[in-house]
């Protein structure tokens, strides 16, 4: 039994790594530029296919495709905000949520165009390795997802602590007209933060394809627990992000297996508006 | 006298327009074909009317129906509400006493409604869904197999053929049950459950989730937890791979995976794990039964429809144009000439009066249909799938054993020995 209670911990950690580096993206979008990317999924399925044919076509490790991918959604996000994002930066929120809910329809439709409907996967001699300790299963392409994140996300908060950049940007994210008045480029700062939003989903993305798969419509399988985790750490707070998404990894892993595997969704939920009830912004949000 | 032509003219003009629909009629026997023939459906909507038009083909080259050719008049059921809409279009605009459909089972039990109401027969050909023949409607008939029948046939099959190859006792063999949690999956996966708790099985543990999940480790461990001899699954695409995939990745191991269509069933299934794929089996109605199952006569009709197919459309008919062949092939060589014309009343008794045995049609079942009475009505009843066993990216028929054209290879070799590429088959 305390053998299972222990896995049970390490498959909910690692499902919540999974969430949290979906959500650290999304968290750094809606807390600086305020947008509620509603295209975030479908940029996560752009770069599980960016990793899925450098590896079809030019065998290019997922991992090392990170490399790539990065740089890619760097310039994808900059370009997003610049072109679609930008014009409606003062526009009432119902305008942007139309505008993101678009980008979304026409990516996904791109991809249902270019790729059709097929599952894609990579397999790597990783994709199903388990590390095996003590009757304990760690599956390595999960771990390797966890690290990861968690080393994005210490990346992210030196970057916004230390940097000329990260300070403007957390500026922007606190006051925007005073931040404004001290000189800061505040559309710059939008670009480059929502650049760096994207290119943390292109990671993920493509951390992700060794374990999932690639089809137009995965990123709406992860969008809505991102919204989750994002709202539950307290909307522009990464370690918040990190927290909710292990907390909802965990009670899915207990839940799913001493209730029932199809009510772990519902549990979550019901912890989730609790936690809202007695905190409504957020773990780490501030009031 | 410019009055009295002009009104001979148009009387003329009056009566050819009486005339000419009655004409045109008489010459054809006209069926209502309802598919999805647009959207996302599309592909096998269009594939099962394909295989449907065979048999008229083959009909219309010995003369047709008492000396008319039949000719199919479509209606397009985009999705249910559509379909609805084209079938009540069918019924009053072209006079349609016939419905011919419909390979999608929510627009089958939507359009199926309307026709009962307007007293027209309705055949369905492919939809699986049991509650479409549990209203206890007259006017509809089906002959394919209903997807309960999936979760029964593979209890059947662990009790008859996995538990003596195993040397255990059925009573003792440990069953998990896995489905997800939509309308199919619960059809499917309730039917095996009840099944097997009626046989007497142990049922370790039955499952349901939800198919956008993005983990499912917590089915993996509660299976792990039992310890499990046979896993019996009911998965869309993306939660079936999942599932197996964290299976190896907990090292879960049983004797035997059955599934029950949808995910097993697809060539995606065994492209995207290759050898891990192997041994698995899955049931679906299927085309390649040994054909010495068949009776004499419907080896030659198989024959036929595959040439003509092949001939016709450039490929070989797989699973979906061949439940659309079978069931024209019945309505139009059983039931229509009993009828002796398209008239709801006549088709109805004489559709309750067919009795195909077994080997009778292309995939071997035979055909009886269920009498309004029965909570099935209008089922086919002699109407069943087949499991078959995937071994290097194919599937063969395995049982029922006189349908099978190969042996099943029991017991499914654990993860440690499928990366050794070892197995021990039970003989």
């Amino acid at each position: 039994m305390v053998a299972t209670l222990v896995q049970l911990i390490i498959n909910g950690l690692l499902l919540g790594g999974i969430y949290a580096l979906i959500s650290i993206g999304l968290t750094l979008i809606f807390g600086v530029v305020e947008i509620i990317n509603f295209a975030h999924g479908e940029f996560l399925m752009l770069s599980m296919y960016a990793s899925f044919w450098l590896f079809q076509l030019y065998g290019v490790d997922p991992y090392l495709s990170l490399f790539m991918v990065i740089p890619a959604f760097f310039v994808i996000g900059w370009a997003t905000q610049r072109i679609i994002i930008q014009p409606i930066i003062h526009a009432p929120p119902l305008n942007q949520i139309f505008a993101t809910v678009g980008v979304s329809m026409v990516l996904q439709n791109a991809a249902l165009f270019f790729w059709k409907a097929d599952y894609r996967t990579v397999r790597t001699a990783y994709s199903t390795l388990s590390l095996k300790t003590g009757g304990l299963m760690i599956s390595f392409p999960r771990l390797v997802a966890f690290v990861l994140a968690l080393l994005i996300i210490a990346a992210l908060l030196i970057f916004l602590k230390q940097t000329y950049t990260g300070k403007a940007i957390r500026a922007l994210a606190q006051e925007k007209r005073a931040a404004m008045l001290m000189g800061i480029d505040i559309y710059r700062m939008y670009r480059i933060a929502f650049g760096i939003g994207i290119a943390c989903v292109g990671a993920a993305g493509a951390i992700l394809i060794p374990i999932y798969y690639a089809f137009p419509t995965v990123g709406a399988l992860f969008v809505l627990i991102a919204f989750v985790v994002v709202i539950l750490g307290g909307y522009n707070s990464l370690v918040g992000a990190l927290i909710g998404g292990l907390i909802i990894g965990l009670v899915e892993a207990f839940s799913g297996f001493f209730l029932s595997p199809h009510l772990k969704e519902a549990v979550y939920f019901v912890i989730f508006i609790f936690i809202l009830l007695l905190r409504p912004v957020g773990l780490f949000g501030r009031a | 006298m410019k009055k009295s032509i002009g009104l001979f003219l148009a009387s003329l003009l009056v009566s050819l327009l009486c005339i000419s629909p009655a004409v045109i009629a008489a010459e054809k026997v006209k069926i209502g074909a309802l598919f999805p023939f647009s959207g996302p459906l599309a592909l096998l909507g269009q594939e099962s009317f394909n295989g449907a038009t065979i048999a008229a083909d083959m009909v219309n080259a010995k003369g047709g129906l008492w000396g008319k050719k039949i000719e199919w008049v479509k209606g397009d059921g985009v999705d249910p509400k559509k379909a609805m809409t084209e079938c009540e279009r069918l019924i009053s605009v072209e006079g349609i006493k016939l419905i011919f459909g419909t390979y999608s089972s929510s627009r089958s039990y939507a359009a199926s409604e309307v026709a009962e109401r307007n007293k027209v027969i309705y055949w369905e050909q492919g939809a699986i869904a049991d509650p479409i023949t549990e209203r206890g409607f007259k006017y509809l008939f089906r002959t394919c197999p209903r997807a309960g029948q999936f979760g029964i046939m593979a209890v059947e099959f662990a009790k008859e053929v996995i538990a003596p190859k195993l040397g255990i006792d059925p009573k003792s063999m440990k069953v998990a049950i896995m489905f997800e949690d939509s309308l199919y999956g619960t059809t499917v996966g309730s039917s095996a459950a009840q099944h097997a708790l009626k046989l007497g099985m142990k049922v370790v543990v039955t499952d349901s989730y939800s198919h956008k999940t993005v983990d499912l480790s917590p089915v993996v461990m509660r299976f792990k937890a039992q310890g499990p001899d046979v896993i019996i699954a009911t998965s869309y695409l993306e939660d079936g791979l999942l599932f197996w995939r964290q299976a190896k990745e907990a090292n879960l191991n049983v004797k035997a995976f059955i599934g029950t269509g949808a995910c097993h069933g697809m060539p995606d299934w065994a492209k995207t794990f290759g050898d891990e794929a192997n041994y698995i089996f899955n049931i679906d109605p299927a085309v390649g039964i040994n054909p010495d199952a068949l009776n004499p006569k419907t080896k030659a009709v198989l024959k036929e429809f595959q040439d003509k197919f092949n001939k016709k459309f450039g490929h070989l008919p797989a699973t979906h144009a061949s439940l659309g062949f079978v069931g024209a092939q019945v309505l139009f060589e059983e039931v229509l000439p009993k009828a002796g014309k398209v008239d709801p009343e006549a088709i109805r008794k004489a559709a309750l009066t067919v009795d195909i045995p077994k080997g009778g049609t292309i995939f071997g079942f035979g055909v009886k249909f269920a009498p309004p009475v029965h909570p099935a009505a209008g089922q086919n009843l002699l109407a069943h799938p087949a499991l078959m066993q995937w071994v290097e990216q194919q599937m063969s028929v395995v049982y029922p054993v006189e349908f099978g054209v190969k042996k099943p290879l029991i017991p499914l070799p654990t993860w440690e020995q499928r990366a050794k590429g070892e197995t021990s088959f039970i003989q």
